[in-house]
């Protein structure tokens, strides 16, 4: 596969592809770095710009290959048709209109090769009168209604800080993908895919949506509340900003519930007996629930109702997951990857959870065209003079020779 | 390509994936109905087991038939099923299929191509395996609920299920990976997924890499990004503007825009300028610049003015305005469905464009084994009398 990239949404589908075994190609250039190779290392700002230093690049684009080509060269435009042809796939997530411009659209690419497969992914998607508008992952959260649809109702919008949208692009880009290879596969036929990442957020919040558009009214914002469930919250504990995620559902739960908390007065009380009850009267019993709960440990309130059969877990952050959580540990969720700079790193896993075919993060951290020569030379077979040559022409950028010293990165 | 579907919530975006696309997909329910036909809101708010609005969009285009396999007979006729499928999706318990007879060992005798694919809270191995989830569950452990909303909060859970609908998404990904492997040598796989982990690796932004990198843990901070400097919801004169910068040049466009409209010449300065980390220390001081900008125009203004410099300004949408955005109306996004009963809907449309196979909702979400003729008749030759009798003994 190759890749014209930037940002997560893009370089994610990649990552996820040379995960499971596939070889992907990034096309980088040195004029114009991706975002994440701006990053310059909090622990160290006296580094100055550290192109393969970002955690994120690691996460977004271990295991790939990576070529430094001046798009603005006619020479180098002629180098990714080659590298195209060679591939099974196409995945860009410029700018809309950017490939098309620079002499790489589908039509450009398919006429390298019949069966082409390309996919192009972009905020607004390659029409409509926005499709130019620039975007980042929140940006979309914030246009396609995701965030005045979550949270409490007093707030007038609530966002993560994962740039969720970046993430749901790249698993459909790569589903829409992979349904593109299977067809191809038995049709011999390629074929162009292009992805908005406003419909695909709306997408997955279409169920909320359909609240507009079938009844006509505004979903209301639940918080932590649900329209089906109670007790359904996020309950403190003991200590600074710990919490317990509880749902319990049905009237055998209810009861179960009643006897962790040691309230069993509660299951025939009249506020609290049915789930209509329990839902009209769910602010008093959040309070109650918190009494108890804030009282306890986190590990301690999910062990205690998921003895008694009750969905709970702590509300985990990163160094919980990492230190304090036995399931992802047994699973070994975390992996351990290979640093061209730091030694070894550790990423939060995957997850495809293919039990036959499990997929291994490759390399991390390399450099703006590191890997110019096996690229060119072993895949496309050029010879040493000949790539010379492009590199003359300021087709093919130089590896960088970063030499900034890493610090102790333990 | 034909998928079995036997799932609660987890599993329901996975098949409607899969069934949008083109696949045959069986929607396997216990007699009666499911419990996910029970989820509100409804239709008209009338609550109906063909109204519920999630269980209509979740299942789109796939067909419906009912079966008790917990019943030998009904275990028969699922056996049957599974030699006809390529992918069967399922959300019980570990272990209960097992129980059945119907774990993967004994369903790969029987059909050794088939791709089991299965979605839990905890997945199928590990000491929580037999823990219960839910999706705000998945969502708490997979931390993105720890780091989603305002600072002063308690933590909050994202709308519409989404370690669902993530897990759900996952699902497919790997079912298809493997359909992919099998083509290659002829085996199928079991793809356990664990909504834990799938939610854990959805806010790796947030994750392993950062905090052993910079030892900060993230945590809620409201609308702003922690890396990424402006970023955030900003005052306009009728409602509020999201903005995000990360590239150099976005910053300069910025800067420029509001030096022109408050004649602020101090944040055209050089040490603002450059990747994000230059502006850290200065956030609070930049917001503020911004605020004297953004407080001057509509969000229309901030949005199409500002992008038009090439800003990425964004309104914060409520679902009236995503249902009446010109942008969405051009490139034709929602789609029309006809009901039996509630008539013609509207519905989010294609999350991706194949120009060859194109995403399409074929049918409505089914009835009640509103497929079951069809299926056990006409494909696997039941008689219309067995069908009246499995029906009359609650098999199907």
């Amino acid at each position: 596969m190759v890749e014209f990239s930037a940002g997560m949404a893009g370089p994610w589908i990649g990552r996820f592809m040379a995960y499971c075994g596939a070889e992907v190609i990034r096309v980088e250039s040195r004029k114009w770095p991706d975002v994440v190779r701006l990053y310059v290392p909090p622990w160290a700002p006296e580094m100055g710009t550290q192109p393969q230093l970002s955690p994120w690049f690691t996460d977004w684009n271990a295991g790939k290959r990576f070529v430094a080509l001046d798009l603005t060269r006619p020479k180098a435009i002629e180098l990714c048709k080659r590298l195209a042809a060679s591939c099974d796939a196409v995945v860009e997530n410029y700018s809309a209109g950017v490939m098309a411009r620079l002499g790489l659209g589908y039509s450009d690419l398919r006429s390298a090769k019949t069966d082409m497969i390309l996919l192009s992914t972009s905020g607004y998607g390659d029409s409509g009168p926005c499709s130019r508008y620039v975007s980042w992952g929140p940006n979309i959260e914030a246009l396609a209604g995701i965030a005045t649809l979550s949270g409490f109702p007093e707030r007038e919008c609530t966002m993560t800080q994962y740039a969720y949208p970046d993430v749901l692009s790249a698993v459909h880009g790569l589903f829409a993908l992979l349904s593109a290879l299977d067809y191809r596969r038995r049709t011999g036929r390629g074929q162009y895919i292009n992805l908005s990442q406003y419909e695909a957020t709306v997408g997955v919040v279409g169920h909320l949506m359909m609240e507009y558009l079938a009844n006509g009214h505004q979903p209301p914002r639940l918080g932590n509340r649900s329209l089906h469930a109670a007790p359904h919250g996020c309950y403190r504990c003991k200590g600074h900003d710990r919490w317990c995620a509880i749902a319990v559902f049905g009237d055998d739960q209810w009861e179960r519930f009643c006897g962790v908390v040691g309230r069993p007065q509660w299951v025939q009380h009249p506020r609290f007996a049915t789930l209509s009850s329990r839902l009209e009267n769910a602010e008093e019993l959040d309070r109650l629930v918190e009494q108890w709960t804030s009282t306890r440990a986190d590990y301690e309130a999910m062990a205690a109702f998921q003895g008694a059969g009750i969905a709970a877990g702590v509300v985990q952050n990163t160094e919980d997951q990492i230190r304090r959580d036995p399931q992802l540990a047994a699973r070994r969720f975390f992996e351990e990857i290979e640093h061209v700079k730091k030694g070894k790193v550790v990423a939060n896993g995957i997850a495809l959870g293919l039990t036959r075919t499990p997929g291994r993060s490759g390399r991390a951290g390399a450099a703006v065209g590191e890997d110019n020569g096996y690229v060119f030379g072993e895949i496309l077979g050029m010879t040493a003079a000949e790539i010379q040559e492009c590199i003359e022409l300021g087709a093919i950028e130089t590896a960088a020779a970063e030499t900034a010293a890493v610090g102790n990165l333990s | 390509m034909r998928v079995l579907e036997l799932a609660e919530e987890s599993g329901l975006y996975c098949g409607k994936l899969f069934a949008d696309m083109g696949a045959d997909v069986i929607k396997i329910e216990k007699p009666g109905g499911d419990a996910t036909r029970e989820i509100p809101p409804f239709w008209r708010d009338v609550p109906d087991p063909q109204g519920s609005l999630f269980f209509l969009y979740m299942n789109t285009s796939k067909r419906g038939v009912t079966l008790d396999i917990s019943r030998p007979e009904g275990q028969a006729l699922f056996a049957r099923l599974v030699g006809t499928a390529d992918v069967l999706l399922e959300t019980f318990p570990p272990g209960y299929l097992e129980s059945l007879g119907l774990g993967y060992a004994a369903l790969k005798v029987r059909n050794p191509g088939l791709v089991l694919t299965s979605i839990t809270g905890f997945g199928q191995t590990g000491p929580c395996a037999s823990f219960k989830s839910a999706d705000i569950v998945a969502s708490a452990l997979g931390g993105a609920m720890y780091v989603t909303g305002a600072e002063e909060d308690p933590p909050v859970v994202l709308a519409g299920f989404q370690a669902q609908v993530m897990a759900s998404a996952y699902a497919a990904v790997s079912s298809m990976i493997a359909l992919h492997r099998r083509s290659v040598d002829g085996e199928g796989q079991h793809v356990d997924i664990s909504m834990e982990e799938t939610m854990a690796s959805v806010t790796h932004i947030c994750g392993a890499g950062k905090w052993l990198d910079d030892g900060i843990i993230p945590r809620r901070r409201g609308t702003g990004l922690f890396a990424s400097v402006p970023s955030g919801t900003y005052p306009c004169k009728d409602g509020v503007v999201y903005l995000m910068i990360n590239r150099p040049l976005h910053w300069k466009a910025l800067a420029q825009w509001i030096a022109e409209v408050t004649g602020n010449q101090e944040v055209l300065d050089p040490m603002f300028e450059g990747p994000s980390s230059n502006r850290q220390t200065y956030r609070e001081l930049l917001d503020a610049y911004i605020s004297e900008l953004t407080s001057r125009l509509t969000v229309s203004e901030a949005y199409h003015e500002g992008q038009r410099r090439h800003i990425a300004f964004t309104p914060v949408n409520t679902a009236a305005a995503v249902a009446d955005d010109p942008h969405l109306a051009a490139r034709d996004y929602f789609v029309t469905v006809e009901h039996p009963q509630a008539g013609t809907l509207r519905y989010p449309g294609a999350p991706y464009r194949h120009s060859a196979t194109p995403w399409r909702i074929a049918r409505p979400a089914p009835r009640v084994g509103e497929h079951n003729e069809e299926v056990y008749g006409g494909e696997l030759g039941v008689s219309a009398e067995g069908l009246r009798d499995l029906g009359e003994r609650g098999i199907i």
